[in-house]
């Protein structure tokens, strides 16, 4: 895949991954083989910050990193069993996300590039997400609909630029989720077993109700529908199966919305693939959804693994490998964080178009 | 009534459109489809109310002379509008082909029948390049596809529509942005009988209000300086 830019490189290169834009310490590496031509990811160890109450508090998060930091460092090093002189460069997410969990990740990898002389590769983490997607399913040109507790957009990749086609005007779909279960007293834990507590409050419910329903073009606004929610759930406070129509009726809703912005887009775009991408893509009524749609027009579907689909360090080595073989690093002085990057201002050389 | 039809036109979205013969005129079934993952409950309140949304916009912008298909059966039960056939082309399938004069007399042109209807009151809410059709025998423009349309006296929804054809754009074309959205600026403040400077201010404003749009963020500029 890469070989026509690797032409005559002589030994395996190895790129290290380090992601803290939220609640997530991660630290991934990624090799890739002479001999083989291959690109494998040998290491994704993670920490993730739960906080005790309410949402993410990112003071606490970045003390959670910074404390996890060597552990995971060291984990992801074993796992991968190389040194760390063997790497050829220190990928990082500089952003987008909170500032002080970022400045955590951020230090490591000024340190860790500046201590043993290597190349500092400034990675978007949306960016990242993509492509850890388009890697897993060998995808091309897909459209992309990335949703997260952060983002919530729709996407295509157009003169070596990633555009956006559609987002949220608001809040994003995760965290509407998030913050309506924390709202109703179900939340924190936001996921237990693999499941996040919407759809086990969803479990409870049998009837749908309607609740606003904001498309705008191929734009969404999720917080009306949020205000609508909570006021119904503050009238069924003990009222368990009441509670779970609401939590029904929220998701179906959403869903709905994100599927018809993307049904759209991808009406518009003609692509033929279609890539699930971000935390929220390990939702399998998001996936079953999305499936059904994408038969309709005749496009293959994808969506990553739970595994990879919240935040993780592969994704970063792997974006940080693509950034590599192009020659994009920057001094370590000159790495500052950037709580606000957007997916569609990174210039990105390997798009094929 | 000799009702003939011809063939399948083109898949929306969400809906099936059929080319067809009505007393010697060729008109248009726009049939919205059941949706497989929709709940059926959603699915028909929703196929109904756009359904009824669109004709009622369709004709009261016809009447008023914007460049729309005229609106000749409605059959709410079913989801079914039947119109006058447009003869064009989808400008998301031109814009790249065209040269830099008729690229100006199309925006000129969109500017001009979007202020007629935002004069109206009246909102499309999903005003992108493949909703705008170019007859390129006598370089009309026609705005169709009004099921997400509405009535509103907020320029916020007008600002919505602007700013979502300048994103249909970026996506499409962006190295034509600019010269269009200059063109389509002129038009529609021509025909536009509000306050235009208004509108163009809450364009900009729905823009920032974009996730992670580092403009918002003035201390940018204060670190920028102290790089220097």
């Amino acid at each position: 895949m890469y070989v026509d830019i690797l032409g005559n490189v002589k030994d395996n290169i190895y790129i290290l991954g380090i992601e803290s834009t939220s609640h997530t310490f991660g630290i991934g590496v990624v090799e890739y083989n002479v001999r083989e031509k291959s690109l494998k990811i040998i290491a994704n160890e993670y920490d993730r910050y739960v906080p005790m109450k309410g949402g993410i508090h990112p003071r606490e998060a970045a003390l959670h990193h910074t404390r996890t930091a060597p552990q995971v460092l060291r984990k992801a090093l074993e796992r991968a069993g190389i040194k760390i002189k063997n790497i050829n460069a220190i990928a990082v997410a500089l952003g987008p996300g909170l500032g002080p969990c970022l400045r955590v990740g951020a230090s490591l990898a000024r340190f860790l590039a500046s201590y043993y002389k290597l190349k500092l590769i400034p990675v978007n983490h949306a960016v990242a997400h993509i492509e850890i997607g388009k890697y897993l399913f060998n995808f091309k040109d897909p459209l992309i609909i990335y949703v997260s507790g952060g983002n919530t957009l729709i996407a295509i990749q157009k003169n070596k630029k990633y555009r956006i086609l559609g987002e949220t005007l608001d809040i994003p779909l995760g965290n509407l989720f998030d913050t309506f279960t924390r709202e109703i007293g179900l939340s924190p834990p936001y996921v237990i077993d693999g499941k996040h507590q919407i759809d086990i409050c969803a479990e409870w419910g049998k009837e749908f109700i309607p609740l606003p329903y904001t498309v705008k073009g191929s734009d969404l606004s999720f917080s009306g529908l949020l205000t609508a929610a909570l006021i119904q759930a503050k009238e069924y406070k003990n009222n368990k199966e009441k509670l779970g129509n609401i939590c029904l009726s929220l998701r179906e809703t959403a869903f709905n919305m994100l599927v018809e912005v993307a049904e759209r887009s991808l009406v518009l775009t003609g692509k033929k693939e279609v890539l699930l991408v971000g935390g929220v893509a390990s939702n399998k009524y998001l996936r079953e959804k999305l499936i059904a749609m994408t038969r309709v027009h005749g496009a293959k579907y994808a969506g990553t693994p739970p595994e990879y689909a919240g935040d993780n360090g592969a994704m970063i080595a792997l974006t940080g490998f693509l950034s590599y073989i192009y020659n994009i690093h920057i001094e370590p002085e000159k790495a500052f964080i950037r709580q606000r990057w957007r997916l569609d201002e990174v210039e990105l050389p390997w798009l094929p178009n | 009534m000799a009702t003939q039809l011809v063939n399948v036109f083109d898949k929306g979205a969400e809906s099936v459109i059929i080319q067809g013969e009505l007393l010697g005129k060729k008109i248009i079934v726009k049939y919205r489809v059941k949706k497989p993952y929709r709940h059926p409950k959603f699915d028909e309140i929703f196929r109904k109310t756009r359904t009824k949304t669109e004709a009622k916009i369709l004709s009261e912008l016809y009447m008023n002379k914007v460049n729309v298909p005229a609106p000749l059966i409605v059959d709410l039960k079913n989801s079914i509008i039947i119109m006058e056939h447009i003869e064009g082309q989808k400008l998301s399938d031109l814009i790249e082909y065209m040269d830099i004069e008729e690229l100006k007399t199309t925006a000129y042109q969109l500017g001009l029948q979007t202020g007629i209807m935002h004069s109206l009151n009246i909102y499309h809410g999903d005003l992108t390049l493949a909703n705008i059709l170019v007859n390129k025998s006598n370089k009309k423009i026609y705005i169709i596809d009004f099921g997400l349309a509405g009535y509103s006296r907020d320029i916020e929804e007008y600002a919505i529509d602007i700013h979502l054809l300048r994103r249909s754009i970026l996506a499409l074309a962006p190295d034509k942005l600019d010269v269009f959205m200059e063109k389509f600026i002129k038009g529609y403040s021509e025909s536009y009988h509000g306050n235009v400077h208004e509108v163009l201010q809450r364009v900009e404003e729905i823009r920032l209000r974009g996730r992670y749009v580092e403009e918002r963020l003035k201390k940018k500029m204060l670190r920028d300086k102290y790089i220097e």
